[in-house]
């Protein structure tokens, strides 16, 4: 690799861009130019810099519910009228509807967890408040929510509470619980409901867990092996009521 | 209908965050972003139908365009900034005081990304602070990924220089 290229595709280099072939020849001329390998501790100290102390600017609470006011089609101004009239032919199929679309909205439901997940683990925006203190936690999320999510800690029987943060789930922003085990987090999305089954599921390597408790429905998404989170959810559920 | 509103809430709005965080970067200002925002998803909405592959660079080049149309026709003076073409400054003067990233100021950090002409500014956050491909920036901006690549090599090398400037003025003089 000519000098002149290996400067020009220093910075590719530095975040991952460059192909195998490409990266291989990198590396040979970085190995021999202490000038460039200089270059590159700074790009990549730049880079850490930036990521760890510039603002990053989440939306403003009550901006999702804003917009998802100003849509232009709000499904219940149109059902109203016509539901009446269609009610008596349409009740039976109604009723049935539910049923049928249950699983394939728990689904879209885990697929959006997984996502979440995804995002906060690659992005590493796990946590928004990062904090053991529950005292701190707790009133962090009531702030930001339209309720207050319970939040205990489970440090003592080696669950630790690492943080949380406010996702958005369902069409609706969620408090999200973090909790540590060994090196591997846990992440509790947490939101009133009252009813609804358990649910277990195993997806690309997560595992995923779901149990209702005192009015709250909580999803427990979590690289942990299955046993362990199945401790976890049962210590959550008798802790919290 | 929906379905539509249905697939926006599942697909777009979960973006929401990283819309924010462009618009308010590219805006410099809450209340802007804010209506920014606002604009950009009645707009992902609309298009929504059309969303094809990821939903994240998908909604960012929407907000992307919002704000530059935005700001063209209120702050026009804020897209004049440092011509595309010029030429790189072939090694940068890094003497032996190089910088210290690790003991930046943060306000002033986030002060000198502010100062950056739009367009370094742009991929500048959407590769650190989105953590973006160069093909999704590219996708972004708009741009070929040669583009990015010398746009992000120029934001950073800006962003040292200008740091370099002010932890060298901000150093306080003992001899005056």
């Amino acid at each position: 690799m000519k000098p002149e290229d290996a400067a020009r595709l220093l910075q590719a280099y530095a975040d991952g861009e460059l192909d195998p072939a490409a990266s291989l020849e990198m590396e040979a001329a970085l190995a021999a130019s202490p000038a460039l390998r200089a270059a590159l501790e700074r790009t990549r100290a730049m880079s850490a810099a930036i990521r760890e102390k510039a603002d990053y600017h989440a939306a403003p609470a009550g901006l999702a519910a804003r917009i998802g006011r100003s849509l232009p089609d709000r499904p219940a101004r149109r059902t109203s009228r016509w539901i009446f009239a269609a009610a008596a032919a349409g009740i039976a199929a109604l009723a049935l509807v539910p049923f049928l679309i249950r699983p394939v909205a728990q689904d879209r439901l885990a697929e959006e967890l997984i996502a979440s997940h995804g995002r906060a683990t690659v992005g590493q925006r796990m946590m928004d408040v990062a904090s053991s203190d529950l005292h701190t936690v707790k009133p962090w999320l009531s702030a930001r929510l339209p309720y207050s999510p319970p939040v205990v800690d489970l440090a003592a029987k080696g669950f630790p509470l690492a943080g949380g943060r406010v996702d958005y789930i369902d069409g609706k922003p969620v408090a999200v619980l973090v909790y540590m085990r060994r090196k591997h987090t846990i992440e509790a999305f947490v939101w009133p409901e009252d009813s609804g089954r358990a649910v277990w599921q195993t997806r690309t390597g997560l595992n995923i867990q779901s149990f209702a408790a005192e009015g709250m429905r909580y999803w427990l998404v979590s690289d942990l092996a299955a046993e362990e989170l199945r401790e976890f959810a049962a210590l959550l559920r008798a802790s919290t009521s | 209908m929906a379905d539509r509103r249905a697939r926006f809430e599942q697909l777009v709005l979960p973006h929401l965050d990283a819309a924010y965080n462009l618009a308010r970067w590219l805006t410099r200002n809450d209340h802007d972003a804010e209506d920014v925002v606002q604009d950009a998803m009645l707009r992902a909405y609309r298009f929504c139908d059309a969303l094809r592959g990821e939903a994240r660079p998908w909604l960012l080049a929407i907000v992307r365009n919002t704000c530059f149309t935005w700001l063209r026709a209120n702050r026009p003076a804020d897209l004049a900034g440092a011509a595309e073409d010029l030429a790189e400054a072939a090694s940068p003067a890094e003497g032996p005081e190089a910088l210290a990233a690790r003991e930046l100021d943060r306000r002033l950090l986030n002060e000198a990304i502010a100062a950056l002409p739009a367009q370094f500014r742009e991929v500048l956050v959407l590769r650190e602070l989105e953590d973006l491909a160069y093909k999704d920036i590219a996708r972004v901006v708009d741009a070929p990924i040669g583009t990015v690549m010398s746009r992000l090599s120029r934001a950073r090398r800006l962003l040292a220089d200008s740091m370099r400037v002010i932890t060298r003025a901000s150093r306080p003089r003992i001899h005056e």
